[in-house]
């Protein structure tokens, strides 16, 4: 006993309490669900067997009937325009403005600090008022685009099909803009200045410089940036509640908010488990890249 | 004398990696012991072994005849000296120097006054409210030296304590440590990568490559009788000359592949090929009874020495006059029988 | 132009873009205090002719908002409670060492950090349900955020902790601490800072906690904020102006506690995300 209690104050025993603890709850609350999430999705769920363990199995059945819902191919599609979307957006103008940003002037760092506000806001909120700049009558991006000459008529961004998915992506864009921005500033700060000016001395002009040395000096920021990108759009929930619940007729419904309305709107957890089984896989590849593109953090 | 540190067949291993082997030392109470040895040869890691810091994958270790196995460090009652320093900054440099008191009990006013103590022996009565951060490279010295000091541990443990300051401030602090340590009657082990450091401070010197102690023993011993040649070429300022050769067959003289000979005080197995060495600092140039020559490369002087360097650049002596030499001249060189040194070729060990 | 005015117009072009950036919050606080006529008046106006601050205590008394944000208190307290108190030594102890051990558990929880919560709230909320906990469903979202709040934690911490010399806890420990002593009097004061600034992040972002709390907490007088204004908000919704009001009131101590510390929040961030 008191070698144990030696062990805890002065040994390796402190160590793996620590780490054990978190590891305990962590492995508790997201290992033995993400488990039990595949063994429902092999599982018939209903009413009757939600309260035990050993309901009957159905081989692949579930994922027969996900794929077979008239609405998987659109969710599918949707989802992989909703990350592409999102991601460029948020990558380009992200870069841009880190671009900008780098340039040496006063109050550089405070003002884009303040971009930093969109990513602690609750992204319900953020829905919220995107939904209303969003609105088809009077909302004020197609007031600002008809002044503007761009659009000669109302769109109608949540409820037309065409555009329902885009409303989506636009606040979503405007929501991880400025995390892209900021982790492209750290990786812009870290190119020495020297290297300008020996490539200025050099004769390249700025697109050359930006070519030459900014891009590739940035590889693996920009690795870091667009797989926590693609990480960060596959987690977002929030703004679909607020603008367009995925309507109309799942035009912006992507994989997570289909599993989310089959378990908690339709009662269908089997079903629900099923497409985030699937999303998951999708996850798994995402996070594969980030990985990798973070190994030397990892090697510190 | 009794010993104050014993090690038995220490074994340490990184993972795979053997970062000490088979490594016994015996440390006497009150003696000053200078770990050297090339960057990377386990000085940093034996000494953290000393401190508990590491644990020892085999061996045995005691500290004034305590068994210290799985004893940690703060049941040792050892004092170090981090080449960083190691201030806590959060602290004052008083609650720096009272940190270990606090820790062991030692009442408020107690340890204010021994902190005090400690401040004025150490030159930093002035600086006691400051914090690390505000004091220069020399003062932050001074204080991880009070930290270690005020406790009056069992041994004092030194990881390259002055490296981190510039060279005029290193010969100074070097005299004062040594002081301390005599006026203390401590137990010190102090690990350098300066065989200068080394040979001044200590009474004992320890040099390791490798993972393994190469050799130990009074500073002018190990330049007056290294045992192999690493330690022959390790310590002393330039490094000794290697010259290849053969016993010439009156077996008093090393008849030298490059021309020339050097002669022997001693008799040893005729024909038998050697490696010689001599100090730079032990060749004097000569006229007709030259024992071998060279064309000299470069001559550089500092004032009080001139150190020069052959064409082919692995050959430098040492004159303490001034010399006429340049660059393209070729000089004649002797030495006294009594100061060239013989090795094997192949495993290096001194004839 | 002249190299002299070209910090000065790089200033005024950021400040437009910020500007432009920031517009929606700044529609977010003018269409609050828009009358109902005016919100939809065609063209918008930019600036309320009447501002009409009443809307601001009538929807906090009409939406019990009281009660909705006490939720949303005690639910991100418990969060970033149990975060702080079982990151910290994870992080603590990713940092110390470098070892197959550590990188196989920065892996795990790396990974952890990627898991959507839409794919983990099926089965939390069928697990919770099968052992009983959905009858306590204010601990059950804090249990289930938590899990999701802790890796992204972690891995600020754990570059805090690293910027923490290991030197000075093996010199504590030569001065006659334990580990357990060591750590709290030199490694926590010294990860202070980066700990706190972590934490706030987390409070934050559990403040806004919506996914969990709305699958999970039936009853309206145990939700947290973000579910009550998703009680009214959807896309055929008119009331802007209480909806607007209602997310002023919800987002305006985030976005000061932001901008008080914006500067420890940016720094914070950029060391521990990318490195
Ligand atoms: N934690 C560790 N894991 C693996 N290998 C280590 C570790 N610490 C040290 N080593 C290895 O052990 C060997 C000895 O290291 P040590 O720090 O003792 O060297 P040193 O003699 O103090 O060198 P220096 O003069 O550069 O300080 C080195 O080769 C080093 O790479
Ligand atoms: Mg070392």
């Amino acid at each position: 006993m008191t070698r144990f209690l030696n062990a805890l104050r002065d040994g390796v025993g402190f160590d793996i309490l620590l780490v054990g603890a978190a590891l305990l709850f962590l492995l508790a609350l997201a290992g033995a669900p993400l488990v039990y999430n595949v063994l429902m999705s092999f599982q018939q769920v209903d009413m009757f067997t939600l309260g035990v363990l050993f309901r009957p199995f159905v081989g692949f059945d579930n994922y027969v009937a996900v794929v077979q819902q008239p609405e998987f191919w659109m969710v599918t599609r949707n989802t992989l325009v909703f990350v592409f979307g999102s991601m460029t957006g948020q990558f380009v103008l992200g870069f841009a403005l880190a671009l900008f940003f780098a340039q040496d002037f006063p109050g550089a760092s405070t003002i884009r600090g303040l971009f930093l506000v969109s990513w602690v806001m609750p992204g319900l909120v953020v829905g919220a008022i995107w939904s209303w700049i969003l609105a088809g009558d009077f909302g004020v991006l197609n007031v600002i685009l008809k002044s503007l000459g761009i659009i000669q008529n109302n769109v109608f961004w949540k409820s037309d099909p065409n555009f329902s998915i885009w409303a989506v992506i636009i606040a979503n864009i405007w929501l991880g803009l400025a995390f892209n921005m900021l982790l492209l500033s750290v990786g812009l700060a870290a190119i020495p200045r020297d290297l300008y000016e020996a490539a200025e001395l050099d004769g390249a002009n700025a697109f050359q410089r930006f070519w030459t040395i900014t891009l590739p000096m940035m590889r693996s920021t920009i690795g870091a940036v667009l797989s926590l990108g693609l990480i960060g759009t596959l987690q977002q929930f929030d703004l679909f509640p607020a603008l367009t619940e995925g309507g109309p007729a799942n035009t912006s419904n992507v994989a997570g908010f289909w599993s989310w309305q089959l378990s908690f709107q339709l009662y269908d957890f089997a079903k629900g488990a099923t497409v985030s089984v699937m999303m998951f896989l999708l996850v798994l590849f995402a996070s594969v890249i980030y990985v990798r593109s973070t190994r030397h953090e990892v090697r510190g | 004398m009794t010993a104050q540190i014993e090690l038995i067949d220490i074994d340490k291993h990184y993972g795979n990696f053997h970062a000490l082997k088979n490594v016994s030392l015996t440390i006497d109470k009150g003696s000053f012991v200078a770990l050297v040895g090339p960057s990377g040869c386990g000085k940093s890691t034996l000494l953290r072994s000393i401190a508990g810091l590491e644990t020892i994958t085999s061996g045995r270790m005691t500290i004034a005849g305590k068994e210290m196995t799985g004893v940690p460090p703060r049941h040792r009652d050892i004092a170090m000296v981090f080449q960083s320093y190691a201030l806590y900054p959060h602290m004052t440099v008083e609650e720096n120097l009272t940190y270990s008191l606090r820790l062991h009990g030692v009442s408020k006013a107690d340890a204010r006054k021994k902190a005090a103590e400690v401040a004025a022996t150490t030159g930093l009565s002035e600086l006691l409210s400051r914090y690390p951060r505000q004091l220069s490279g020399g003062q932050r010295q001074r204080v991880a030296m009070g930290r270690a000091i005020i406790r009056n541990p069992k041994a004092f443990l030194f990881d390259e304590p002055l490296s981190n300051l510039d060279a005029a401030l290193r010969v100074q602090m070097r005299k004062e440590i040594r002081a301390l340590h005599d006026r203390l009657g401590a137990t010190s082990v102090y690990v350098t990568h300066d065989q200068i450091e080394a040979m001044t401070m200590a009474d004992w010197v320890v040099v390791m490559r490798a993972g393994i102690i190469e050799q130990q023993g009074r500073p002018l011993d190990l330049y007056d009788k290294p045992v192999n040649r690493f330690v022959a070429g390790f310590i002393g300022s330039p490094a000794m000359n290697f010259l290849p050769g053969r016993i010439a067959d009156s077996g008093n003289s090393v008849v030298l592949d490059g021309g020339g000979s050097l002669p022997l005080a001693r008799n040893v197995e005729p024909g038998r090929t050697v490696i010689a060495g001599v100090r730079p600092e032990h060749l004097q140039v000569r006229g007709d009874d030259a024992n071998f020559h060279l064309e000299v490369g470069v001559v550089e002087s500092t004032g009080s020495a001139t150190y020069l360097t052959s064409r082919d650049g692995n050959f430098q002596l040492v004159q303490s006059e001034r010399t006429q030499l340049a660059s393209g001249d070729r000089v004649g060189l002797g030495i006294d029988p009594t100061r060239v040194h013989l090795f094997d070729p192949e495993t290096g060990i001194a004839l | 132009m002249t190299r002299t005015y070209t910090p000065w117009f790089l200033l005024v072009v950021a400040l437009a873009l910020a500007a432009v950036y920031l517009f929606p919050l700044y529609w977010m606080y003018v269409t609050s205090l828009k009358t109902g006529s005016e919100i939809f008046a065609n063209p918008p106006t930019f600036w309320p002719r009447e501002p009409n601050p009443d809307i601001y205590p009538e929807t906090w008394a009409r939406r019990t908002m009281p009660v909705f944000l006490l939720n949303s208190v005690i639910i991100a307290g418990g969060i970033t409670a149990i975060t702080v108190i079982l990151g910290t030594g994870c992080a603590y102890v990713l940092a110390r060492y470098r070892n197959v051990w550590i990188d196989i558990g920065l892996f795990c929880v790396l990974m952890l950090q990627v898991l959507p919560a839409s794919v983990m709230v099926t089965p939390l909320f069928v697990g919770f349900n099968q052992i009983g906990l959905l009858n306590y469903p204010r601990t059950a979202v804090v249990l289930a955020a938590a899990a999701k709040a802790m890796p992204f934690f972690v891995v600020l911490v754990r570059a805090t902790f690293m910027s923490v010399p290991r030197e000075l806890e093996e010199a504590a420990l030569v001065d006659g601490n334990s580990r357990v002593g060591a750590f709290f009097s030199i490694v926590l004061p010294l990860a202070r800072n980066g700990i706190l600034v972590c934490a706030i992040l987390t409070f934050m972002s559990a403040f806004g906690e919506y996914i969990y709390s709305k699958s999970i907490i039936q009853s309206p007088s145990l939700q947290p904020a973000s579910v009550g204004l998703s009680g009214f908000l959807g896309p055929n919704s008119t009331d802007w102006s209480s909806i607007m009001a209602y997310s002023a009131i919800y987002v305006t101590p985030i976005l000061l506690v932001f901008v008080i510390l914006q500067r420890r929040i940016v720094s914070g961030l950029t060391s521990g995300a990318l490195k």
